[in-house]
């Protein structure tokens, strides 16, 4: 699914943000990956059902922009990440591109190196993909 | 007849420009409260504005109560006298024009503050403290020569302020004691989830007796005290210029947002004329309102913004205005008046089924204009003036 980008061949990008999300879904830590636009529009997602894309993409949009206030506020340089950690899982925001962002969710227990080096990938592809419209 | 600015404008205006000269204050508390910050400010104000003040002090040596006063910033210092109430309890010498030499003689005592009140007419004049003078003597003799005194500061043309920390008089005698006096200004400490939190209010007991609400209060070096509102929310439509309104409001404030929308929100600080407030911008988007429900808990008031030149966007204010609720504050702030096409306040009114308290002020928030007078009407809401 897409929605906020205006032109370009839609189609196609659709396809390359599908491939892109699916490499990085195929971890097993993995359990769904979305990408937003950072002002909280959804863009593509796999996400179980339960829970609501729309809201998804508001809350990570929230949260890496609080973030990267927060650590420009505190001196702390550019922003490189937001991680939620929780009881049943991590919810990693990264942006990808001036943007957009990259949410993935994590098994609790995830291997971090692996989960994080696939992630920064797939960040970088998105970013190249949406440049293209 | 003229007027006792309190220095914090919104309690001079809720006062019709300040307390009227002359007339009596008590300043009431149960409980060990900041309300001696009050006195001082009070004293300070006046001698910053060319007043002569009497400060009758029975807790501080007068050099203490100098440095205590000046963190209220600079004034005249040769306008301020003393009653020195101290110095024969420490059996030191005094250099101060009034000395209560013994604490022996109430009679003595109330001669002594009697005299320093005829010699120097001064404009104000705080008696720290009652309660003081209450703890050694009789209520009756007491009340009398109170009385008295306050009939003499009302031949000089002075106001005065009665501290008085009540902890072993009941009702009765409370009740005589705001009757006795034109005002009573109330101080009340709470401490909420770790903060110690200042209130104050005043009644006012002349004819057409009215009073505020409870006040909060926040106390800063060389600025003295402020009404101070620790949550006034910034909500509205998406576009109608809610960041704007709170980075023109405030002196810093930050924003979270992304591609020219908030996303989380907007924060800031703003420090007027007696008046401090932490404003937060929620964002307009419907996609936010999870925000907007961490937002929106314990608000003092509420600023809706809304564009004057879009009345489409109206349903969804009046939508925000619901969740608010009914009973917090409001005041509205029709933006981008200064574009064609704008609505009238009349027409947004109506369209927002306001009730008639709710003030709607005309604004162009890219250039300040209308904002400050959006946050005092607010302010003048949250003391009871409205």
């Amino acid at each position: 699914m897409i929605s906020g980008f205006r032109e370009g061949s839609l189609v196609g990008i659709e396809g390359d943000l599908a491939t892109a999300m699916e490499s990085l879904r195929r971890l097993a830590d993995v359990v769904a990956v979305a990408v937003a636009r950072r002002d909280g529009l959804i863009i593509a997602h796999i996400l179980p059902k339960s829970s609501d894309p729309k809201k998804v993409a508001a809350m990570c949009a929230a949260l890496v922009g609080t973030s990267e206030l927060a650590a420009r506020e505190l001196n702390q340089g550019r922003f490189l990440q937001s991680i939620v950690e929780a009881e049943e899982g991590k919810v990693i925001s990264t942006g990808a591109g001036e943007r957009a962002l990259l949410v993935t969710i994590v098994r609790p227990d995830a291997s971090m190196g692996l989960v994080l080096l696939s992630i920064e990938r797939a960040a970088k592809e998105v970013e190249v993909i949406l440049s293209g419209i | 007849m003229g007027r006792a600015r309190t220095g914090l404008q919104i309690l001079d205006s809720w006062l019709g420009g300040g307390f009227e000269k002359p007339s009596t204050i008590l300043f009431f508390s149960d409980h060990p409260t900041e309300r001696r910050l009050f006195a001082e400010q009070f004293v300070t104000t006046g001698l910053k504005e060319g007043e002569r003040c009497l400060y009758v002090d029975f807790y501080r040596a007068p050099a203490l109560a100098r440095r205590d006063l000046r963190k209220f910033g600079p004034f005249p210092e040769d306008r301020l006298v003393f009653v020195d109430g101290t110095s024969s309890q420490l059996l030191i010498p005094s250099s101060e024009r009034y000395i209560v030499h013994s604490l022996d003689t109430f009679d003595e005592i109330m001669d002594t503050i009697e005299g320093a009140v005829r010699d120097a007419k001064p404009e104000r004049i705080v008696i720290d403290s009652m309660e003081f003078l209450a703890d050694r003597f009789s209520s009756e003799g007491l009340f009398e020569r109170w009385r008295k005194l306050s009939e003499v500061t009302k031949s000089t043309g002075s106001v005065v302020c009665y501290m008085f920390l009540n902890w072993l008089y009941g009702q009765k005698e409370v009740r005589r004691m705001d009757e006795s006096n034109d005002y009573t200004v109330e101080f009340q400490s709470k401490v909420r989830t770790g903060i110690l939190e200042h209130y104050m209010r005043i009644r006012d007991h002349r004819p057409g007796k009215r009073a505020t609400n409870w006040i909060p209060l926040t106390f800063r070096e060389v600025v003295g005290l402020s009404v101070y509102f620790p949550r006034i929310l910034v909500t509205g439509p998406p576009d109608a210029g809610k960041s704007t309104v709170v980075q023109k409001l405030c002196q810093s404030a930050m924003s979270v947002d992304q591609l020219g929308t908030t996303v989380a929100f907007d924060y800031g600080n703003v420090h007027v004329s007696g008046l401090e407030a932490e404003i937060f911008g929620t964002p307009g988007q419907e996609r936010f309102e999870f925000i907007f429900q961490i937002f929106a808990r314990q608000v003092n008031g509420v600023l809706l913004v809304v564009d004057s030149t879009r009345e489409e966007d109206l349903p969804r204010a009046k939508q925000i205005l619901k969740i608010v609720g009914s009973d917090v504050p409001l005041v509205i702030l029709a933006n981008k008046v200064d574009l064609g096409g704008a609505m009238g306040p009349e027409r947004i009114r109506e369209s927002l089924s306001l009730a008639p308290t709710v003030p709607v002020v005309p604004t162009v928030a890219t250039e300040g204009k209308g904002l400050l007078e959006g946050l005092t009407l607010l302010a003048e809401q949250l003391v009871g003036a409205r």
